[in-house]
């Protein structure tokens, strides 16, 4: 059985030239920024060989960059490793994992409306949550989200 | 005519709607709870018959709202003709053990008329389940009342069935008739559209089932049916198998508890079992209870 | 007072509805029907479907894709028919504000009756709510004629 170190070593002899940094936050936690482009390299890895189980994504807007991260657990070393994706602000683009991932699906479909990010590659990209009236290209949870809605009521009425 | 508006309407509306009290009361104290105050199932068809009634677009008007008047009309003329027989025992003629037979079977039908006349994809998955219940019981049943009509001289007239206790005792004291009468009161339980056999009317599964889209007074009139339901069903029970309904001092009051012994009855089986599913439902009827009406009627050919 | 209303008040059935909420709210309405605090002992019975209920019981606050199927229930109950407010998101949205998601407080698309605050309200409060709607309704009556 691997255990953590071994695995860590692993991926940092085979991956050279993709990781950027190693964050290890906690025996149970590990960051590891890679580069947008070799993003279908590492999950293929990571699911095929390592047998890990890809559990979410996050999306988040930092203040220079969009961030994705990919969070895949390897349960029997109770471990869960977080891939870190920093992608241009103006224009965010990644590939698609659906071919790989089957549930990577509906999440990048929820960070494409969200925050923008265009993903190359996914079969069916349109809205999931947001409402059948909301226009196209206002993304919520980006920082200068503006208010569209001029009938909306933000004031308690007092 | 004094049959039909006395007897047929009033008491058995009056005795419908404190059976359902009764019901409710004991479901809530067999729950730990306090339940409803004794006018209650009165209140809430006073309620209902206060609210508007609304009509689904793209059903059927007369359909819609001849089927609870059918259902209401035709529990109105089984009971006055149960009433009658059992005032007096030769008001009876041939044949009419069949006809109340028939008539008890149309408020079942006349739900299944009223889901399917609603547009409502949920009231059609109501009406086909009620269907295929109404398929499921009504063959043991059948098998069941043929216990009083062999027992008592191969009779089909309820007069006759009634002189008969009488003179001989109960039917059910006997093993036949204790093992139809087993059989006959679960069937009665899927009539009464009580739970383990309320798949017709499921509420929380189906949101209301074949009844979903009535509001006002046409759902008044279902619930007032269904209340009298739970009185003429036992009432028919007790005239088949327990010797009728006896006017004469201490008989009176034994009547009346064998009466509220089978509402009880109906209420436990009601609170200490889950819904069934349809099919489940279906296999049960067909397999023990069919069983055991069949038992039922080879020992009373033999004479037991 | 007519009989009308007051059969209405004796035997309300309760119809819950909820428009995106956490399910606080929901659990703590539940919890009302349950043996410790019985309302089935007013007449209040869970209704199955929307047109037999007498009182919409609302919570959560009131999304963009949930409004839209809101007001076509509420056409769909058969007047008189009262709302009640349950919950801080349903009174005014709660902390949920200036949400991108919550355009409308309910009470700018359907009638309300009474608010009932907490967040969420305890069963207590729920029932004291409730029964302050009966004793308001009456009073209204009253004062019409």
């Amino acid at each position: 059985m691997m255990t953590r170190e071994k695995i860590l070593k692993d991926l940092q002899e085979k991956f050279k030239s993709d990781i950027i940094d190693v964050f290890d936050k906690s025996p149970k936690r590990v960051y590891i920024g890679i580069r947008p482009e070799s993003l279908r390299k590492v999950a293929e890895y990571v699911v095929g060989i390592l047998n890990a189980r890809f559990n979410i994504a996050t999306g988040l807007d930092a203040r220079r960059h969009i961030e994705i991260l990919y969070h895949f657990t390897l349960e029997d070393i109770n471990l869960l490793v977080s891939f870190r994706v920093k992608l241009d602000r103006t224009s965010p683009k990644a590939d698609s994992l659906t071919d790989i991932l089957e549930g990577a699906n509906w999440i990048e479909r929820e960070i494409h409306e969200m925050l923008g990010v265009d993903f190359r590659g996914h079969p069916d990209l349109r809205k999931l949550l947001l409402s059948d009236d909301w226009p196209e290209g206002v993304c919520p949870l980006k920082a200068d989200y503006k208010e569209w809605d001029k009938k909306a009521i933000r004031d308690r009425g007092i | 005519m004094l049959y039909l508006i006395f007897y047929g309407f009033a008491l058995t509306v009056i005795i419908g709607l404190l059976a359902s009290w009764i019901d409710r009361k004991v479901t809530a104290r067999l729950q730990y709870r306090v339940g409803p105050p004794i006018l209650q199932p009165l209140t809430d068809i006073i309620k209902l018959l206060g609210k508007d009634t609304l009509l689904p677009e793209g059903a059927s008007k007369m359909t819609f709202f001849m089927a609870p008047i059918i259902g209401f009309s035709s529990v109105v003329l089984a009971s006055t003709l149960l009433w009658m027989n059992s005032v007096n025992h030769s008001h009876t003629f041939i044949g009419d053990l069949i006809v109340a037979i028939y008539l008890l079977t149309i408020p079942s039908l006349s739900i299944v008329m009223g889901g399917f006349a609603s547009a409502n994809p949920f009231a059609s998955i109501g009406a086909s389940r009620e269907i295929k219940l109404v398929l499921g019981y009504e063959l043991p049943f059948i098998m069941a009342v043929f216990v009083p009509v062999i027992k008592s001289g191969f009779s089909i007239k309820l007069g006759q069935i009634l002189s008969f206790q009488l003179v001989n005792g109960a039917i059910a004291l006997s093993y036949s008739g204790a093992l139809a009468l087993i059989a006959a009161v679960l069937c009665m339980q899927a009539k009464l559209g009580l739970v383990p056999f309320d798949v017709a009317e499921a509420e929380t599964e189906i949101s209301g089932g074949a009844i979903i889209e009535y509001s006002g007074s046409a759902l008044a009139v279902y619930k007032l049916m269904k209340n009298m339901l739970f009185f003429v069903l036992p009432f028919f029970l007790i005239i088949l198998f327990m010797g009728g309904f006896r006017f004469d001092g201490f008989n009176f009051l034994y009547s009346v508890l064998k009466y509220i012994g089978l509402v009880v009855i109906a209420t436990v089986i009601r609170n200490t079992n889950p819904r069934v599913r349809i099919d489940q439902a279906v296999r049960f009827f067909w397999g023990p209870v069919t069983a055991i009406a069949v038992i039922a009627v080879v020992l009373a050919l033999k004479g037991f | 007072m007519s009989l009308k209303l007051k059969a209405l008040l004796k035997s309300p059935w309760v119809f819950h509805l909820s428009t995106g909420s956490c399910n606080n709210c929901d659990i703590e309405l539940l919890d009302c029907l349950t043996p410790r605090f019985d309302i089935e002992r007013f007449g209040m019975v869970l209704a199955g479907s929307i047109k037999h209920a007498d009182v919409l019981l609302v919570t959560g606050s009131c999304t963009r894709q949930s409004v839209i199927r809101m007001k076509r229930l509420y056409e769909q109950v058969p007047k008189p028919c009262l709302v009640v407010a349950i919950g801080e998101c349903a009174l005014s949205r709660g902390m949920f504000i200036h949400s991108y998601n919550c355009p409308v407080p309910l009470d700018k698309i359907i009638p309300v009756d009474i608010y009932i605050p907490g967040c969420p309200p305890k069963p207590e409060a729920i029932i004291a709510g409730v029964v302050k709607l009966i004793e308001k309704v009456k009073k209204e009556k009253r004062c019409e004629k």
